[in-house]
Formats: C-alpha cells, structure tokens, sequence
C-alpha cells in the first residue's frame, strides 16, 4: 500500500465521485466486453484461434485506449476494483461451465434440454472457455494485470511479490495461449509384438479431425501388461435399502461393513455378531480318526502344511509333487514320479526316507520331523474309528468356505459359507453375511514400448500417470480393450505451451508468498530502522 | 451401529469422545475465570489430534495407499487439519475464544463420517496411482482448514454486534485471552485467508501437474478443476476488495462466508451438478 493510486483509494477521504465513476467504467467494460462477445461470435464461432486472437487483439486495444484515452481508464483497469470484479465474473464464466456440459454436438443439448438447450446452443454456452465473451474478458484481465504493474513501476525489494505475481500470470497466460494454438493432440493404437507407428491420428475435443500428424519417430509397442490387484477374500455385511437411481425406485444390497476372515468374534453394524469357527482355503470333508477296536489302521500325517488322516494304502504329497508319504500296514512300495518318499509301515512301526540314492531307515514315534520338517507324523492307530470332518485340502485359496457362528440375541448358529456359491447367512430378510471373493481389480495399463529416431532408440514403459516424453511429443496411457490384451490405446500430445504455463504458476506461487510473509518483515524492518 | 463401531473401530470413536470433550472445555472456558479449564481444554484437543493423527496413519497402513481415497477417509483427514490448523492459531495468537468454532468444526467433520458410515477401504485406481495425490490433497485440505476457521471468525464477526453475548466474547479478558488485548477477528481472518489462499494456489498447482501427467492436459475444465479455480478466484476477490474502501468490515466478513459456502460445494457439492457423469473427481458412495 505504497503507492499513489492504493494509499488513494485505501485511505484517503477522496471525493465520492471518484469512486463511482470508476465503479460504473468497471460495470460499463465488463458488460460490454461480455455483449460485444456474444454478438461478434454469430460470425466467429469458439475455438482455440477465437480465443488467443481475440482475446490478443482486444487487449492491445484495451491497453491502446488506457493509454491514450482521456479519463482515468488506466488507473480504472488497474484498480482494486476492476480486478476484484473481474475474478468474480470469470467465476461466473467457471461455474457456468459446470452447468453446461461442454464440447457436445448441438443436436445433444437440444435433445436433452429442448427450447434451453437450442438457447445454449445458440449463445455457444457449448464451448464457453473457447467463446469471445471470454476471451474479451480475458482481455480485460491481461490489460489490467498490465496496466497495475506499469503504475507501480519500478520494482523494488518491498513490493517484488506483486511483480513476481503480474509476470507469472502473463507467462502462464501467454503459456495457455500458445496451448490453446499450437498444441496437438491425438491417438495412437498399437498392437503388441511389434506394431511400429509413425503418426497420430489427430482429434479435437476427444473426436477425430480425420488429419495425421508425423511423430518424427517411430514407435513399437513391445508388449502391454494389465496389473491387476491381488484377490481378496473378506466378510461382507450387506443390508437391503431402497435406492433410487438410474434404473427408478427399487431395493438393493449394499456393502456396509466387511471383515477379514481371522477368528476373531466381531460385532455387526445391526448388533448382532459374528466368529469364524473354521476357515477352510481349500475347502474338502476331512476324515478324523479315534483309536477303536475294530477298523482299519489310520495314521496322521503332515506334508507341505497339509494334515491328513490317511488309511493303508493312501499317501499324501507335497504341492508341487516333489515329496510324497505312503502308509502301509505293511512296508509300502515308493512312487513312481517322486523324487523323495517316506515310507511308513504300521505293523513294523518303521519309517523309510526313500531317495534317488539310497535309503534310510528309522524307528517311528509320533511327533517325528523329517526332512527338515517338511513331513511331520502324528498318532498312528492300530484300529480307528472314523468320522468326516471340514478340512482344508490344501493351503492354496482355491476354494475357500469359512464356518461362521452368529450370535443373534444371545443364541448362536453354525453356517457354511463357500466364496465360490452363493450361500449367504441370512440375519434377517433384509440383512445377509457373505462369504466373498473380491473380484481382481486394474491396477495398472503398462505399455512397454521402443521409440527410435535414427540411431537414437529408448526403451520404457507408459503407464497412467507415467508418461513417456520423446522428442517433443509426450505419450499418455489412455485406452486398453479386455477382449484383446495385445491391443493398447496411447494419447501423444505435442503442447509447446506446458512449461510456461507451469513456471508462471509457480512465479505466481512465490509472488503471493513473498507479497505475505517477506514484504511485511520488510516493511517493518525499514519503519524500524526509521525509527 | 455406534456399537459396532465403538466394538470394531475404538480409536475413531475415542478421537471423537476427545473432541467432543474439547468442546465442552472450550465452552466452559468461556465462563469459567479459571486458566486450569482453557489448558485443558487445548490439552483435550490436542490428544485429539494426536488420536486422529494415528488413526489416519493406521489407516494409511492397513490400506497401503494413502488414506483419503474415500469420502469418509478425507473426512477424517480434514478434521485432522482443521484441529492442527486452529491449534497453530490458538499459539499465535493467544486466545481461546475461538476454540469452540474450531473444535465443534473438527468434532461434526467426525460426526458426519460417523452418520455417513462408510469406512470400507478401496482400492486405488490406476488414476490416482500417482506421486502428486498426496501433496494435492495435503496441500488443499491444510488450505482449506484455514478458509473454514476464517469463516468461522467471519460468522463471529457478524453476529457481535447483533448477540450481546458474542460481542462479550471479543472483550472476554479472563480465562480465555491469555494475553488480555482486545480482539481485532478481522485481521485474524484476514491472516487466516491470506495463509488458505497461498496453499490453494499451490493446491491449483499441483493439482494442474498432476493432470498433464494423467491426463495429458493441465487443465480440461472439469467440474472440480473449475469449482476449486472458483474457489481461488473468490478467495483472490476477497483479497483484493479488502483494499478498496468500505470492504473491512461485514461486506468483508459476508464474502468469507460466501467463500467458505463455495469451498463445501467444491469438496461434497459435485455429484449435484448436471457435469457431474463426466468428471473424475467426484467422490463416489
Ligand atoms: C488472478 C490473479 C491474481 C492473483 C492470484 C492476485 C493475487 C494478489 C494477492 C494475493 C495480493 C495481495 C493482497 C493483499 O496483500 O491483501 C495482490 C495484491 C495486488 N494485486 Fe493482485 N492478483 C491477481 C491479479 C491481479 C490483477 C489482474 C491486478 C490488476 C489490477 C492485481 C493488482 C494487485 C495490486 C495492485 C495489488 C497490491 C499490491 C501492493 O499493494 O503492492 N492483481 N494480488
């Protein structure tokens, strides 16, 4: 607040007509700026041109007239509140483009919104940041952000943010302008295994233009991987609301809780609760043996993680089938195809670790570890009595099912459920416990892809928010289809206005953070060392 | 469901009890000529904090991504900031007069998770799999906990000279100043914007890099692109009328509530637009 024209208005007991007349030259601008858009563009429709020239041309005008013109234009276009309203109006212009959908075909909006959308259409509130009512009060913007910056003139430490702010501003205006100009953008498909490519098939708003573009390299899709998200088995609670949506009124089941599947008791949101008694990966009946005495001998066994209750004759083995343990009343004979076998004879009470190279014999005792525990025998039974039980085949998750006890005002129930079937625990009509695979999600689309411009070659991988940048051009992950897992869709960009519109945003950055917190202390430092 | 959440999710439910507490301290400390009351109640709402930072973290861990995917996860995000943010200001600027706002701000943040219920962790769409999507929202949420502390010295400022018993609250010397001035809200909000409007800047920023990195484009007018442009441009308007003569004072205060009004409708209004089908930011749920 060091200068003439803000110490004026701040402070100052000015005359009141001084005030007004600068309110109504705002008013008066902005609205024509805004009317004098919406009638020109009846002969020059929105676009990316319409936007930089006019918005260019009118504020060279806008800056000619300040400069020239009698009256306090300048000092109007510079002012606390011309700005101020400005930011409000290009709210209104942001909000609008909320309202309205942009970038559609006319036929759409008056399909959709029938007088209103022939309206829309007509006051090409279609495409309102391509349209000269913007870009007039863009115009506006650039003019003022020059004209307060030549009033304050020169620059010095104290007021270097509002200076770092104006030049930021125009460096990312000139950066959208020369975006909304000479940017290029469009598609590239690709197949797997070596499909080259050497240009884009250019688009406007997402829709082809029907021209190309030479990418001044080429481009080899070497493969495309689709990375999903591990599987996950939880517990679901589910209640059935009414919804009203797309399809109308009706009831749905929707998720409200979900658990992991431990054997913890847990509590649902409708008061009831829940333990998993048993969690079986694999699901399979598992025989039980109690000494009996009548009945074949039974022997427990455990292989790979896997315990078993195995009769003579049976063996059990290792997943990958590397290992196998055979019971016998008598000495067994070892497999065929395993590499290793244990070999378990209940009359003799023997086991025989069998190897490609020999074998070794030992006395058996239940709790015996062998092969560095990967075999573990437990009670061997000359007579069993035998009962079917849940089990677990093996530890793979290939066909969960858990045992789940409810516990519904006090009373507790025992149900299967299986991930694989539905077979929801019904706690009343409208609320279910389930038993779920949740389905694998997409993690990541990775192209992996050469791209060689005469001797140079580079090999990398595009993925969504990883793009790859080459010779000018940037390449966006953007399309894969499930049905052909070779095929993957790439946006290639060529946008010479990207990094001015990023360094002006961070000048814009600094400036607001050295107009607040350096400016101050510098300020009071000098009031200080005056004093 | 308060008992399965009380059962299954302690920790939410104590941070809330602890905020819940800091409210009525803070209440208290209004009356109260005691300074035992007012520390204990900057301490009740910093062990909320703390309990709220935790439960972010666990959260953070137990997803493997970072923890403000879903609604109810920035939800408890924001009512993390909201509480750091007003404890910072509490230290500067020596009162507590404002800590009810504050805490009753952090304390529905919580309530309103707890009323949506609907803490299910999702997973992370390759969209959001980036290094930009924590600081985008860090940034924005810090930012916007500042803005809503203002608004909440905005409606103070308002209501002064038409409640007897807030305009008390400015002149209050007991207990609650700690350092006996009288209050000047306006500058505190004032502060408070100039401090929001530096992140939501860097917020735009960011937000515009991480677009041109997933999207290709920094900026494709998407209903939230544009409501958080709106945001700024309000806030930035804000600002610069402050300067003009006349604008101090309700006029003011008024646009800090028509700017923390824009600021809800940008972070929970999108899915009542008609653009809504098309944008990528609305939280879904
Ligand atoms: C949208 C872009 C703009 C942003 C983000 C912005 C930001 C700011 C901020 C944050 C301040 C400090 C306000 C304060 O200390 O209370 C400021 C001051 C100022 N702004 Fe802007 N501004 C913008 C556009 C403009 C434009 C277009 C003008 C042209 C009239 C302008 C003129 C000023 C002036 C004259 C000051 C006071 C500088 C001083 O006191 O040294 N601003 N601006």
């Amino acid at each position: 607040m060091n200068t003439s024209t803000t110490a004026a208005t701040a402070a100052a007991p000015v005359a009141p007509s001084f005030a007004e007349r600068e309110v109504k030259l705002t008013a008066w601008l902005v609205v024509s700026a805004i009317l004098a858009g919406s009638v020109l563009q009846v002969w020059v429709p929105p676009g990316g041109l319409t936007l930089v020239a006019g918005a260019g041309l009118a504020g060279l005008v806008a800056l000619a007239v300040a400069f020239l013109a009698p009256g306090r234009i300048r000092e109007t276009l510079a002012g606390f509140r011309f700005i101020s309203t400005l930011l409000f109006v290009l709210a209104v212009f942001a909000i609008l483009g909320t309202l309205v959908l942009q970038g559609k075909p006319a036929g759409f909006y008056v399909d959709r919104y029938g007088l209103v959308g022939s309206l829309i259409v007509a006051l090409r509130l279609d495409d309102v940041f391509h349209g000269l009512p913007f870009a007039l009060v863009m115009a506006l913007f650039g003019s003022s952000v020059i004209a307060s910056a030549t009033l304050r003139w020169p620059v010095n430490l104290r007021k270097a943010g509002f200076f770092i702010c104006h030049v930021g501003l125009l460096t990312s205006l000139a950066g959208a302008a020369a975006s909304a100009s000479l940017a290029l953008r469009g598609r590239i498909d690709l197949h797997a295994g070596g499909e080259q490519a050497t240009q884009v098939r250019l688009t406007r708003a997402g829709a082809p233009t029907g021209e190309y573009a030479q990418l001044g390299f080429d481009l080899r899709l070497d493969r495309f991987d689709l990375v999903n998200y591990e599987t996950e088995y939880r517990v679901g609670y589910y209640e059935q609301k009414r919804v009203q949506d797309a399809r109308g009124e009706r009831d749905a089941w929707r998720l409200v809780a979900s658990f992991d599947p431990d054997t913890e008791k847990h509590r649902l949101p409708n008061g009831d609760s829940f333990r998993l008694k048993g969690i079986y990966p694999d699901f399979a009946p598992a025989t039980k043996a109690e000494p009996a005495n009548a009945g074949a001998p039974a022997l427990q066994a455990t292989v790979g993680g896997v315990t078993q209750w195995l009769a003579p004759g049976q063996r059990l083995a290792s997943p990958d089938g590397s290992l196998a343990l055979v019971f016998g009343w008598d000495r067994p004979a070892a497999p065929e195809g395993a590499m290793t076998a244990v070999l378990v004879s209940g009359a003799e009470r023997k086991v025989v670790v069998h190897r490609a190279d020999g074998e070794v014999e030992q006395a058996y005792a239940p709790g015996l570890a062998l092969l560095g525990g990967a075999v573990r025998l437990g009670p061997l039974h000359e007579h069993a009595s035998r009962t079917v039980e849940h089990g677990s085949a093996s530890r793979e998750w290939r066909n969960p099912v858990v045992a789940v006890e409810v516990q519904q005002k006090g009373l507790p129930k025992e149900q299967l459920m299986s991930a694989a079937q539905p077979s929801a625990y019904m706690l009343a009509p409208t609320r279910a416990l389930v038993f779920e695979k949740r389905d694998k999600e997409v993690k990541a689309f990775v192209s992996h892809v050469t791209a060689r411009q005469g001797a140079a070659a580079e090999r990398r991988s595009i993925a969504v928010n990883d793009p790859m940048t080459f010779a000018g051009w940037t390449l966006y992950q953007v399309n894969y289809n499930p049905e052909d897992p070779t095929y993957s869709g790439l946006e290639a960009v060529y946008d010479p206005g990207v990094p001015w519109v990023f360094t002006g945003f961070a000048l814009i950055c600094l400036g607001v953070f050295y107009m607040f917190y350096v400016e101050p202390r510098l300020k009071r430092a000098a009031a200080t060392a005056k004093a | 469901m308060l008992q399965y959440v009380i059962a299954e999710h302690p920790f939410f439910v104590a941070t809330g009890a602890l905020y819940a507490a800091a409210v009525g301290f803070y209440a208290a400390a209004w009356r109260s000529t005691k300074e035992m009351v007012g520390r204990l109640a900057t301490g009740l709402m910093t062990l909320a904090l703390l309990l709220n930072l935790a439960l972010i973290l666990q959260r953070w861990h137990e997803a493997g991504r970072e923890p403000f995917k879903s609604l109810f996860e920035s939800l408890v995000f924001f009512a993390f900031w909201m509480a750091a943010v007003y404890l910072v200001f509490e230290r500067l600027y020596k009162t507590r007069v404002f800590g009810l706002p504050a805490t009753l701000l952090s304390f529905g943040l919580i309530a309103y998770a707890l009323a949506k219920w609907d803490a299910e962790i999702v997973k992370l769409p390759p969209a959001l799999r980036s290094p930009w999507f924590a600081p985008h929202v860090i940034v924005y949420f810090v930012g916007y906990a500042a803005v809503s502390l203002a608004f909440g010295l905005a409606v103070i400022q308002l209501l002064a000279p038409r409640v007897p018993l807030v305009q008390r609250l400015l002149a209050m010397k007991a207990g609650t100043i700690t350092s006996g001035k009288p209050l000047d809200v306006e500058a505190m909000s004032y502060a408070l914007v100039r401090f929001g409007f530096v992140l939501l800047t860097v917020g735009l920023l960011v937000g515009s890099i991480w677009a041109k990195s997933a999207w290709g484009d920094y900026w494709v007018w998407d209903p939230k692109e544009n409501w958080s442009l709106v945001t700024w441009l309000v806030y930035g308007g804000y600002l610069h009328l402050r300067r003009v003569r006349g604008w101090r004072g309700e006029k003011g205060a008024w646009l800090l509530v028509m700017g923390f009004a824009v600021v809800m409708f940008t972070y929970l209004g999108m899915s009542m637009l008609p653009t809504a089908e098309e944008s990528a930011h609305v939280y879904s749920g």
